[in-house]
């Protein structure tokens, strides 16, 4: 029991995050989202812990499949979130990951403890680095995304804004840039690793590679969005407006997969 | 308390006056001294600034003290008593405190949330200390004031934002390029408008800096100030595709910059970031580069309007500073008064420590006998139980002392133990 005790007490922190967080939007004060970091430290070092025990408890191998997938997808961005603040200046980022990292945990939380036990053909370390790599790419792309929606609007207040306190909160352009890159290199190198890990797995299991699995048709468009914006980025220098309306589009690509997917059809990626 | 404030600032005096005592007072050789020939003035910290000069004292007699003051500055100011008195203000004890914390905070600077007063006032307190002019209280006062200047820096956006057009401009580009270091500059037009920002920028890490001005001989001047590059005038387009900063303030009749010449600089430029600023009027800068991707276009009135705004932010953290000052005078009201207790302290652990001493040598014979290390323990267990009896009495003297209540349990206990 201590590990549900665990993951509830970590879904509180992070709500209490979210919500210094939006206090200091509100406030306008810096020093609060300071204190939203310090919450979400603390909801990230329980999270931890609960896997920690899992682990030790083998109860089963996280983030395989369900619910539990979001929560494996929360805790990579709020260690992500977290690990960027020690390389730049992310102020009130916060405010927008915490919130969605809440919504996450919320959910996960439905299920939690329940039989998360997928078909037989579902075990081994391939699946598993399969899926705990393409999440934790997906969730850099969200962290990418939350900092390209902030640099837009950023971006609108620098140029027409007069709210002198909202700027002065943000971050600057050049960091969210930043972020946004980063999040983007790490999520698409950790999202191909995961592609090339399951294609494996599949071999092995169905005997090719490709199925024509819905999941896998939108996955493999999402990840050539992507492609193209590193492409641009690396090649060209895309920089700023551009580089951030690309990688909200690709995110939106990625999302809508992932609502049709568990909505109106049926594959072998469907487990919620 | 019998500490006093005396004074005068920009708002009370005009500056010649000001100018006057401030010649004398910031010889602080010579002040010093002269204050504390005085036998009323029992400890003296003089400050002069361009904007305030005052001196805070603690006082032997009050009144004799304040008339002696303001006799000795008026005598440095060159005019009548009754004259003086309008300019001065005079404040006295917890009045005092709070005005020197309002002060070292920065709340009644010319310019609200300047942080060069905190500075000053150290200065004063360093040359007041090393003249031997101060004592616990003006130590413990002005030690206090920074830790309050400090928490209200801190705490309140007071000194946050920028309050002239140059500054609010390096504080624009520091929200687009997070931090200054290493971008480049180019000046087209070198005012002093844009040598002020330019000062900033340099100071904020920027390298290079272009300075384009059609007269050589000035940009080239600026150049040397500024460890950077004069460039022919009608050259600086093509040095836009190397800078990150713009800063145009030329006397010419109409736009020397549009969008055509800057959107083909950044695509020389790898679409980076490009802020420009325009404080020329007429304006230099053609208005529809501002719609440019990646470029950031402010002219004089925008920046004016940053300035204006962040004005009113901070006349908003000076109440919140307010609130927080009140509270700290407070905690020094309460650490003051704390101090009348301590004579009563002090004289109930010299007396018990006299009775230790004493019986300790009435039984030194047998003491004798101990080893060393029994003789240490028993000395420690009479000092301990003593300790332990005393504890509740003198938390109580101070607790009552500090409250600044009639002081009964005090005269209880100089009763009880003939103190």
């Amino acid at each position: 029991m201590t590990e549900t005790l665990l993951f509830k007490a970590a879904l509180a922190a992070y709500v209490a995050s979210a919500v210094v967080y939006g206090g200091s939007l509100l406030e306008r004060r810096v020093m609060t989202a300071r204190f939203g970091a310090g919450l979400m430290l603390v909801a990230l070092g329980m999270h931890t812990l609960y896997y920690i025990f899992r682990w030790f408890a083998e109860i089963n191998i996280p983030s395989v499949g369900g619910y539990d997938t979001l929560s494996f997808f929360a805790w990579v961005m709020a260690a992500s979130y977290l690990a960027m603040q020690l390389r730049t200046k992310t102020r009130v980022l916060g405010a927008f990951v915490a919130p969605v990292i809440s919504v996450l945990m919320v959910i996960a939380s439905i299920d939690l403890g329940g039989n998360v036990a997928g078909s037989a053909a579902l075990t081994g370390t391939l699946v598993i680095a399969h899926v705990m790599l393409s999440v934790a790419g997906e969730a850099l792309f969200a962290v990418a995304s939350l900092a390209g929606v902030m640099y837009l609007i950023q971006d609108r207040l620098l140029r027409r804004g007069r709210d002198r306190s909202l700027i002065h909160l943000f971050p600057s352009l050049h960091d969210l840039d930043r972020i946004n890159h980063l999040c983007l290199f790490g999520g698409f190198s950790l999202l191909t690793l995961g592609i090339l890990a399951g294609s494996f797995w599949a071999r092995i299991v169905w005997g090719s590679h490709w199925q024509w699995d819905p999941k896998q048709v939108w996955t493999l468009l999402a990840w050539g969005f992507y492609a193209f914006l590193l492409h641009q980025r690396l090649a060209l220098g895309w920089q700023g407006r551009k580089a951030a309306r690309w990688s909200l589009l690709a995110f939106a690509a990625l999302l809508l997969m992932f609502v049709l997917e568990s909505f109106f059809f049926r594959s072998a990626h469907t487990f919620l | 308390m019998k500490l006093i404030l005396i004074g005068m600032n920009y708002k009370t005096a005009p500056v010649e006056l000001r100018e006057r005592l401030q010649n004398y007072c910031s010889n602080q050789d010579v002040a010093l001294p002269d204050l504390m020939r005085n036998s009323e003035i029992k400890e003296a910290i003089c400050l002069a600034t361009c904007n305030r000069i005052e001196v805070i004292a603690r006082l032997g007699d009050p009144v004799r003290g304040e008339d002696f003051l303001k006799s000795f500055l008026s005598r440095q100011g060159n005019l009548d008593i009754e004259e003086m008195e309008k300019y001065l203000y005079v404040y006295r004890d917890i009045e005092a405190v709070l005005h020197l914390f309002r002060v070292a905070s920065s709340l009644d600077s010319m310019v609200m949330g300047e942080p060069q007063i905190l500075g000053q006032i150290k200065e004063a307190s360093r040359m007041a200390v090393d003249r031997h002019a101060t004592g616990v209280l003006l130590n413990r006062l002005t030690h206090h004031a920074f830790q309050v200047a400090k928490r209200v820096r801190s705490e309140t956006e007071i000194a946050g934002n920028a309050v002239s057009v140059s500054y609010a401009a390096v504080e624009l580009a520091k929200k687009i390029f997070g931090s200054l270091k290493g971008r480049s500059a180019l000046l087209i037009g070198a005012g002093e408008m844009s040598e002020l920002a330019a000062r900033h920028l340099i100071r904020q890490g920027a390298g290079n800096i272009f300075i384009a001005n059609r007269t050589m001989a000035r940009a080239q001047q600026m150049a040397e100030e500024f460890h950077g590059a004069a460039v022919p005038f009608d050259d600086f387009p093509s040095f836009l595709p190397e800078v990150d900063i713009v800063i145009a303030s030329t006397g010419a009749p109409g736009y020397i910059l549009n969008a055509q010449m800057v959107a083909a600089a950044l695509r020389k430029h790898k679409q980076h970031l490009l802020f420009m600023i325009d404080i020329a009027v007429p304006r230099d800068i053609d208005p529809d580069v501002g719609e440019l991707d990646n470029v950031y276009l402010y002219n004089i009135d925008h920046l004016q309007d940053v300035v204006d705004a962040n004005k009113a932010l901070r006349r908003g953290e000076a109440l919140r500073a307010e609130e927080l000052i009140a509270e700290e005078v407070a905690g020094f009201e309460k650490w003051f008064n704390s101090l009348a207790a301590v004579p009563a302290i002090v004289r109930l652990r010299e007396k018990t420590d006299s009775i230790v001493r004493g019986e300790l040598e009435r039984f030194s014979a047998w003491l004798g006998g101990l080893s060393e290390e029994d003789r240490a323990h028993v000395e420690w267990l009479v000092s301990s139980v003593v300790n332990k009896i005393l504890h509740d009495p003198i938390t109580v003297l101070k607790e009552e002392s500090s409250e600044g209540e009639e002081l009964s349990d005090m005269a209880a206990i100089r009763r009880l133990f003939k103190l």
